[in-house]
């Protein structure tokens, strides 16, 4: 037993779909609490696989993902979406209800926790409000909880996004390039605010980038992919210039 | 072309200049192909109807007439029109509400994203599509023959023809659904009722209320036609009051139905702004 967030041993993904390639190709990796770990890589190269492997969302066809100590590989239904709430997931888009007010958003990441008859009907769960108003605070929103979330800008949105991920009470953070639809200062503003969950409330956060500079200042931790592979996995000051520079050659075809 | 024009603004101006003429021509002779078809098109249409504006000169008198004797409008006949304009509002209005509650799961059915299985997305596609070709009036008339005269078939009649042109909207309006809530939800741990209470529907809703209110407002108006088959409301007064020659009580009827469709209109588009 140890106190890993995430593990993966030999994770690999193969689509049935583009000719039998293999995507995901023996990753092995693990998460400390509070540890920041970006994962850098051109397009098609794995690293959103990967994501997505630990998320739950694909089912990798080799290896093992543990979250917290559990195996979820092989979990499906309601085991899945229990294990599931360990990991809070932030997209690149915000995703939220543009008509429902940014409370009400959310409070929608609560819902994991309830099961009831009236959260099926499409009622919030109200007692949670204090605990959402806090992940509101943390994000520095609490002021727009009653504010349609359709009318906030693309950084606000996503802070919400991540509010919502926190109120589901998450371990760590998988974000899939959560600042490539945004401006450069609001791009800051969210890997900041990333940074900060994960010194200050000690979340794991894993996420993936297309931006080598912005990793280099706010990651604990670097990992490169390349073809499905990991080629490096190490700390940002000891990051060569030419290790990232190879990540993004051109493809030999 | 101005001097201050610069390279920009000239590239482009260089081009069309380079254009060949025979392009240029083609289009002008495709244009007056088109206007020329068009013109054709127009010119069967008007031989077919037999449209002969000299009747309509010569027939002015017969008009005349009728309108002569339909004023002033008969206020007294007014007590007896409340009746079938509530029947005609409510027979648009039951007509709306079935035709919204079966239409929904059909869409659901017929949305290829949502959709169980393909022959069930191909029968409630065939059956929408069905409901839609077969007119609300010919649908009252099967009606009709079936239950009998009133307000009931002309009801049944806007339900099953809501279906066709609701269940096609809302069909599309499912498979337009923004994908990221419904994926972002399920990652919270959601389970898949919750997600579709608090993702589906709330991202679905407003045009699917939307179209709702629309269709309440075309098919009070529909509702005022099936009168003429049988099926009860306003329509019926109105081709009784034709029938017995009494054109001071069509000329009352015709103005309450100005008002209702009026009413029907304003109220459906006042509301549709507020779901918007």
């Amino acid at each position: 037993m140890n106190s890993m967030l995430v593990e993966t041993n030999g994770l690999g993904m193969r689509y049935a779909t583009q000719g039998g390639k293999l995507a995901l190709d023996g990753a092995s990796f693990s998460l400390a609490p509070g540890e920041f770990l970006v994962i850098l890589g051109q397009n098609g190269c794995g690293k959103s696989t990967l994501l997505k492997c630990i998320a739950g969302l694909l089912r990798p066809t080799a290896g093992h993902i543990r979250v917290v100590g559990r195996d979820i590989t092989a979990l499906t239904g309601r085991a899945l979406a229990d294990a599931r709430m360990a990991l809070g997931m932030v997209f690149q888009q915000a995703r939220l209800i543009g008509r429902r007010s940014v409370l009400s958003n959310v409070l929608c990441g609560t819902l994991g926790r309830h099961h009831g008859v009236a959260s099926s009907l499409g009622f919030l769960p109200r007692d949670e409000t204090g605990h959402a108003l806090r992940c509101l605070d943390q994000v520095g929103l609490k002021a727009f909880a009653r504010q349609r979330a359709g009318t906030l800008s693309g950084g606000q949105a996503q802070r919400v996004a991540i509010a919502r991920a926190l109120a589901q009470r998450p371990s760590a953070l998988l974000a899939d390039e959560p600042v490539a639809s945004l401006d450069p200062e609001a791009a800051e503003e969210v890997m900041r605010l990333l940074r900060r969950l994960s010194r200050d409330e000690g979340l794991g956060v894993i996420c993936v980038l297309h931006q080598p500079d912005l990793a280099r200042r706010y990651a604990d931790r670097i990992i490169g992919m390349r073809q499905g592979q990991m080629v490096f996995d190490t700390r940002p000051d000891t990051l060569q210039e030419a290790e990232i520079a190879a990540l993004y050659e051109a493809t030999p075809s | 072309m101005s001097a201050t024009t610069d390279g920009i603004l000239d590239q482009p101006v260089a081009r069309a200049r380079g254009t060949p003429k025979p392009d240029r021509w083609g289009g002008n002779a495709f244009t007056f192909l088109g206007v020329f078809a068009f013109l054709v098109v127009v010119a069967q249409a008007t031989l077919v109807v037999q449209a002969r504006p000299q009747d309509l000169i010569t027939g002015i008198h017969g008009m005349a007439d009728i309108i002569s004797r339909a004023v002033p409008p008969d206020i007294s006949a007014l007590p007896n029109l409340a009746w079938p304009a509530l029947e005609t509002v409510d027979i648009g209005l039951f007509g709306t509400v079935a035709g919204v509650l079966l239409a929904l799961p059909l869409a659901i059915l017929a949305a290829r994203n949502t959709s169980p299985a393909a022959p069930l997305y191909a029968f409630s596609r065939a059956l929408i599509s069905f409901c839609r070709a077969v007119p609300d009036l010919v649908w009252a008339l099967i009606f009709v023959t079936a239950v009998g005269l009133g307000p009931f078939p002309g009801a049944l009649a806007i339900s099953v023809h809501s279906i066709g042109m609701l269940g096609r909207l809302f069909a599309e309006v499912i498979e337009d659904m923004d994908v990221g809530p419904v994926e972002a939800l399920t990652t919270t741990g959601a389970s898949r009722l919750q997600v579709f209470s608090h993702a589906v529907v709330p991202s679905v809703l407003p045009s699917l209320l939307g179209i709702a209110l629309y269709r309440l407002d075309e098919n009070i108006r529909g509702s005022l036609v099936l009168g003429f088959v049988g099926a009860g409301g306003l329509g019926f007064e109105l081709l009784t009051a034709m029938n017995l020659f009494q054109y001071r009580t069509v000329s009352m009827t015709l103005l309450v139905i100005f008002a209702l469709v009026i009413t029907a209109e304003r109220l459906s588009a006042a509301l549709r702004r507020r779901v918007a």
